[in-house]
């Protein structure tokens, strides 16, 4: 869609097509007063697709019931050797997970759930990635050249090297890693599950993984990953963008709140920046 | 490590799992489940029997599980398991001679002695055991295939299923036809060159790759053909029947 989407350098001084958009009550000064206070103008943009939404938070109800019934599952043998040899690489050989992190109450409940719910992911996921082709956002989230050195950027920020927020659209080179290896991770996911599910059926399968002991490392590992990636987008929402919820809930985004606008690193500058304030001279409003 | 060690592993695991599993059971029974599982139980078996068309739509005679020429047998360490408080051993004194019933819709029902089913086709092969708590083991297994006992006792259109069932308290599985004439799935009665021993289901036994491990009946006594399915030991306490690998 959008032709900025498409230029090699994303780095983008203006918001993006979806955001060029104004909503009817954009730049509605949020209050009213003399100019002394706090003042504020809201920038309302559509920013996240329906598609997008109930896709994330299908992921957000299904991804936690997956992981836990799959760590009940593999308590009933929570390790990866076969029977008579040892594995090299899992340290915890032997040592069930935390009951509280597992969901299913016991192996057979946990299969049932992880067989069923394993439908809602694959189907939700195809739906997700079918829109991005065709909605053409995959562009906002495929790798780039120059994404390490802009990534290496958006650290530089948080340790307080640089003193503005970089400037990098819709997601920062750092968010766009997370959410392009998302879909990667849990292709990986899929591939060893179903590999490990059906170990004679599709043999060759298993195989490419370096047969079913391998296979069933690799969706734990994965897992991990997938876990990993998560916990720390969740992180981030809370600790940089908490504004960015509203728009996974309604789809709107308030730009004047967005981590650019306010020079946000994580836990620093939550709260809207004060205009009248003036140690920082430029505006809050980025739609110029 | 020793081979008592690792016996000893393996019971730990069974125990573990039997009591894990009755655990379940209690709580599936009285429906106390941490989510109110009653509420989503016609969701997941919905579910449950999708599956099983896709598995039944996956399941070809042609694929085979292969171990790689000259790997590693698991040996002592292949876990032992069975329902009973202890080790069930045919008592010849009370109950005579074993004899395998080949029966229900056959043209002609066998009663095989040991003897018998030795004198039969005989198939080796060294397979995986996948067992539903996600552990292998491999093992060489000698015995007839029960497409064979099929053949043997010719068997009626009307068979759509079998039932392999056990002197093991009243363990027993029943198949889906299709799997149980797979080439791999045997009625074994010898693994790793020497006649079963009393943990591993003396004197024959269900071994198959192409189903978990529950659904190969240890301790058996009567393959019965039939035109119905009829459950089994751990799928009547909540397992999946089809259980397909």
């Amino acid at each position: 869609m959008g032709n900025s989407a498409r230029r090699p350098s994303p780095v983008a001084r203006r918001p993006s097509p979806v955001a060029r958009r104004p909503s009817p009550i954009a730049r509605r000064p949020s209050s009213i007063g003399p100019p002394s206070t706090i003042h504020r103008m809201t920038t309302l943009v559509k920013r996240t697709h329906w598609v997008v939404r109930v896709t994330h938070w299908i992921n957000v109800i299904a991804l936690p019931l997956m992981v836990a019934s799959g760590l009940r599952i593999f308590n009933a043998y929570p390790g990866f050797a076969r029977k008579g040899e040892s594995f090299c690489c899992y340290p915890f050989e032997g040592k069930p997970i935390p009951a509280a992190l597992t969901f299913g109450g016991w192996l057979a409940g946990a299969r049932h759930w992880h067989f069923a719910m394993m439908w809602v992911l694959v189907v939700n996921a195809l739906v997700y990635l079918v829109f991005l082709y065709l909605h053409g956002e995959w562009r906002e989230l495929a790798p780039r050249r120059g994404d390490a050195r802009r990534a290496w950027q958006m650290i530089e920020f948080y340790l307080f090297a640089i003193k503005e927020h970089p400037r990098q659209g819709k997601h920062n080179s750092l968010q766009k890693t997370a959410y392009f290896a998302m879909p990667v991770v849990a292709a990986l996911i899929v591939l060893s599950g179903i590999a490990i599910w059906k170990p004679v059926e599709l043999h060759w399968l298993t195989m490419v993984f370096g047969g079913y002991v391998w296979a069933r490392y690799v969706h734990f590992v994965a897992m991990i990953l997938l876990v990993l990636l998560v916990l720390g987008h969740v992180f981030m929402v809370f600790a940089v963008d908490p504004y960015s919820l509203r728009s996974m809930i309604t789809g709107w985004y308030d730009e004047s709140l967005s981590p650019e606008a306010r020079n946000a690193r994580p836990f620093y500058h939550l709260l809207p920046r004060r205009e009248s304030s003036g140690d920082h001279s430029r505006p809050a409003v980025t739609g110029d | 490590m020793s081979p008592r060690f690792v016996d000893e592993q393996s019971l730990i695991d069974r125990r573990r799992f039997l009591a894990l599993t009755a655990t379940g059971a209690a709580a599936a029974l009285v429906g106390c489940d941490s989510f109110g599982s009653r509420r989503f139980e016609p969701a997941l078996a919905a579910a449950q029997r999708g599956n099983e068309k896709v598995e039944r739509l996956l399941f070809r005679h042609r694929s085979e599980d292969r171990i790689p020429a000259g790997a590693r047998l698991s040996g002592n360490a292949f876990p032992q398991y069975f329902v009973s408080d202890t080790v069930p051993i045919w008592d010849e004194a009370m109950r005579g001679l074993w004899r395998l019933e080949v029966s229900g819709a056959v043209r002609q029902p066998l009663s095989l002695s040991l003897d018998d089913l030795v004198r039969m086709k005989r198939v080796a092969q060294s397979v995986d055991h996948f067992c539903v708590e996600g552990w292998t083991a491999r093992a060489q297994w000698i015995g007839v295939r029960v497409s064979e006992l099929a053949r043997a006792a010719g068997v009626t259109s009307d068979a759509q299923y079998v039932d392999f069932q056990s002197f093991d308290s009243d363990y027993h599985e029943s198949w889906d036809m299709a799997s149980a004439m797979h080439p791999q799935t045997l009625v074994a009665y010898a693994m790793d060159g020497r006649y079963l021993g009393a943990g591993h289901g003396a004197p024959a036994r269900v071994h198959s790759p192409v189903k978990l491990g529950y659904k190969n009946t240890k301790y058996l006594t009567k393959v019965v053909f039939m035109p119905l399915r009829n459950g089994g030991y751990w799928t009547d306490r909540g397992y999946e029947w089809y259980a397909g690998t």
